[in-house]
């Protein structure tokens, strides 16, 4: 079988070489090919070994990391459908109908992300970088599950393009391009986006629970719950306990709900040292130290404060995006600061603004994603000054 | 340690000797005695390299470009000696520091003394601010200085008593783990370094106790460099003796052998290794060191020759295999949890790719370099950043390129700048 493929792969490559029929789509045959093959090219240089780690292997613990989110968002699409249309809540049929929500979802995301890597790669001349593989799987988990598969075209797209390609692809972009595509449909598609009826796909139209049915998420609820005091009891009272929070049987994003599951992730990715523990940490610092004094002043002069803030800093770690984004979205090497102590700073200031865009402006009831957004921009700038002050430290050779 | 029988040929590899041009002093057919000058620095013809062998010069291989690759001499059964000056402990006390940096350099020995930053020969006329002898590189597969001090120690003191007359500030580096010389040189040595490859490295240790900045042309010399230098003032010969490792996955015998400078690969290997076919030779370790082929020559400074696999096959979905046995300073695969000795092989294990900034390369540096930023200061020109940056405290340990997942040649490119920036400055 291998054998075989790889001779497949042998008698194929002529069409692709420069001056044949195929040359301008090499990077689609290499990227299908290094996908099946570690490619045999030893080194030229010393050092004549080299470490076992290479993007492959990177991004693909990145994908393994999203699994859990991934196949919890696939159950809870499903859930929340069945629930809200009355329909059963038998384990398989709410999967089965998850899949029919989530797949089509992911499938546009990667195939037309996918078509712009192999334009911009075929045009470049150079290689498909496996980054994509976890852009193109972040996007979709960001979205909500009613989302027009048109708008995933256009988003990923969007993102793709303009968070990544024209800066000059993988590694040049300054920004998270799953997180521009988001952005992007969030301004231009607002409807489609936001909102208590795009978090659960009703299907069954004449269903009287569907006519019942409020699909607000916890954020929004928290954020009109109008009067001191009341945040926690309006949450309960819509059915937000702390518990589902955290396991994130509720409505939202598709990928995002569920803190325990990105949890999961978080584990796998500081245990293999994927991603930047510091920017996680950071995030979460950042929202404590954020919403704790809020709280505590609240406890005190609670009728001329903002209503949200007298919300336990804890619920601000488990509703909505932050968990998703602090862990999946704002470690992506690219887009984060390089240096440790940066690193620190951008993931505390990615909690601090996702707590104060939650809180203190009502246009809009998450945070997280502009908050990594605009920490993306700031993130050379911290690189900058943690370098320099780094460099003062040395003797100079010159 | 075995000693090895006298090989039929000997070689001198102008080309592996940093910065030098070579200009020859003999050609085919030429009788020499063990110390006849066989070619000069064209930058200055008063540093030359002597034959490691006497007999006949059989043969002059030149390279792209008329590149001077090997000169290869034949061996007489009874070789025949130029002779040098003596020198007693008390001779030397006496005489001046530029006439015995000039008894050196007929001798053919300066080259051993290598300046730093940029590793070329030490410029004689030049008043070093310091001497570093460094007693064992601990790159794998180095000789160890206990294989080549025993018996040897009051050659090494007649050693140290010939730098003391070139530098009044003499540092002798160890390793922690090298307890021989700590206990039988007690007295001389001066830094002990602690951790692994490449603690022990001249560079390295200037890096972390140097205070300002004329300390950078610091010299060194390694311990069984220093050795030769001390043979040749007190015997009067040309030394050519050499204390070698043999290592790696297809050596059969890894271990130490006594033969001499500029011996053929293949008199060390033979019959010595398993699977021949697609292996790869390594002369001068496998983070530094160059390949070549099987019927090339130990080059004048290197101790090392490993031989592992070429290992240009193509893996089956290998990124998604849990590897238990691929070595990794990452913990992205289950070799984490096995402690045994690891396969090693010449594979890139991947293709390269873009920089994600992931930082792996600034964590393994020795000396502070953030190589990610460093690599990207040179590929825009910014030379001057780059400088700042720190790029010619770079020791060249390759390390930044080991672990890079992005597969980018970091250590290669800021290699290259500073050779470059250096030629400029020349």
């Amino acid at each position: 079988m291998m054998k075989r493929l790889s001779k497949f792969f042998d008698a194929r490559r002529k069409h692709f070489e420069d001056g044949k029929k195929f040359e301008k789509i090499r990077p689609l045959f290499e990227a299908i090919e290094t996908f099946f093959f570690i490619p045999g090219n030893a080194t030229q240089n010393h050092p004549h070994v080299r470490d076992s780690l290479d993007l492959k292997r990177l991004m693909s613990t990145v994908i393994l990391a999203l699994i859990p989110p991934l196949f919890f968002g696939i159950y809870n699409s499903g859930y929340q459908s069945n629930l809200a249309s009355g329909l059963s809540l038998n384990f398989m049929a709410v999967f089965v109908n998850g899949l029919w929500i989530v797949i089509p979802v992911i499938m546009v995301s990667y195939g037309v992300g996918f078509f712009w890597e192999v334009l911009f790669a075929s045009i470049r001349k150079h290689n498909i970088s496996e980054g994509f593989l976890v852009t193109g799987l972040l996007f979709p988990l960001t979205l909500p599950p009613t989302i027009p598969l048109w708008q995933v075209a256009v988003g990923i797209s969007f993102g793709v393009i303009f968070g990544k390609e024209i800066f000059g692809g993988t590694g040049k972009n300054f920004l998270n391009p799953a997180l521009t595509g988001r952005a992007f449909l969030f301004f231009a598609y607002p409807g489609n986006m936001t909102g208590e009826r795009v978090w659960t796909v009703i299907s069954g139209m004449k269903s009287p629970a569907a006519d019942a049915f409020s699909g607000a998420t916890p954020l929004a609820v928290s954020a009109v719950s109008g009067a001191f005091n009341i945040v926690k009891s309006s949450l309960v009272n819509a059915g937000f306990t702390f518990p589902k929070l955290f396991f994130g049987a509720y409505p939202g994003s598709i990928g995002e709900t569920s803190a325990l599951m990105c949890l999961i992730g978080a584990f796998i990715l500081i245990v293999t040292g994927i991603a930047s523990y510091r920017i996680m940490f950071g995030g979460i610092l950042g929202v404590l130290a954020t919403a704790y004094p809020g709280y505590i002043f609240n406890q005190f002069y609670g009728n001329s404060s903002v209503p949200m803030l007298s919300l336990h800093p804890m619920y601000h770690l488990v509703m909505g995006g932050f968990a998703f984004g602090i862990i999946y979205m704002a470690t992506d090497p690219v887009s984060a600061p390089g240096m440790n102590t940066s690193r620190w700073i951008y993931g505390f200031s990615i909690g601090a603004l996702t707590v104060l865009i939650r809180v203190f402006n009502p246009a809009f009831p998450e945070g997280i994603m502009l908050a990594i957004l605009f920490m993306n921009l700031f993130s050379p700038l911290l690189d900058h000054y943690e370098i320099k002050a780094r460099l003062r430290k040395r003797v100079p050779n010159v | 340690m075995e000693p090895l029988e006298k090989p039929a040929q000997v070689a001198l590899l102008p080309e592996k000797i940093p910065f030098v041009k070579p200009r020859l002093k003999v050609k085919i057919g030429d009788k020499v005695k063990v110390g006849t000058p066989v070619f000069e620095d064209k930058r200055n013809s008063n540093l030359i390299f002597l034959s490691p062998g006497g007999g006949k010069i059989a043969n002059i291989d030149l390279g792209p470009r008329r590149a001077i690759k090997r000169v290869v001499i034949a061996l007489d059964q009874d070789e025949e000696y130029e002779t040098f000056p003596i020198f007693t402990e008390a001779q030397l006390e006496n005489i001046e520091r530029k006439s015995l940096i000039k008894t050196i350099m007929t001798g053919g020995l300066w080259p051993l003394f290598r300046e730093l930053p940029f590793r070329d020969v030490a410029d004689p006329d030049a008043m070093p601010p310091c001497i570093i002898v460094s007693l064992g590189a601990n790159e794998p597969f180095q000789p160890v200085p206990e294989a080549y001090l025993k018996g040897n120690i009051a050659l090494f003191e007649f050693g140290i008593k010939i730098l003391q007359k070139l530098s009044q500030n003499l540092i002798i580096s160890t390793s922690s783990e090298n307890s021989y010389v700590i206990e039988q040189l007690n007295t001389h040595v001066t830094h002990v370094c602690q951790g692994v490859y490449p603690a022990e490295d001249p560079g390295v240790l200037l890096y972390h106790i140097k205070k300002t900045q004329a300390e950078n042309q610091t010299l060194f010399i390694n311990g069984q460099d220093l050795l030769l230098v001390a043979m040749l003032l007190g015997t009067g010969k040309y030394p050519v003796a050499r204390t070698v490792v043999l290592g790696g996955t297809l050596a059969r015998e890894k271990k130490h052998f006594f033969t001499r400078i500029g011996v053929p690969l293949g008199h060390l290997t033979k019959g010595r290794t398993v699977n021949v076919d697609n292996s790869r030779y390594i002369v001068g370790g496998i983070f530094r060191g160059y390949s070549d082929k099987k019927d090339s020559y130990m080059g004048f400074y290197e101790t090392s020759l490993v031989l592992i696999p070429e290992g240009n096959e193509k893996e089956f979905l290998g990124f998604a295999r849990p590897g238990f046995n691929k070595p990794s300073r990452s913990r992205a695969f289950l070799s984490y949890f096995n402690k045994s000795l690891l396969p090693m092989d010449c594979n890139c294990h991947g293709e390269e790719r873009a920089c994600i900034n992931c930082g792996s390369c600034a964590e393994t540096c020795p000396v502070d370099i953030l190589p990610q930023f460093t690599y990207k200061c040179i590929l825009s020109d910014e030379i001057e950043e780059a400088l700042a940056h720190g790029m010619l405290d770079c020791v060249e340990c390759g390390l930044c390129t080991y672990v890079c997942p992005s597969k980018i040649e970091l250590c290669d490119v800021i290699k290259n700048t500073k050779k470059a920036y250096y030629l400029e400055q020349l």
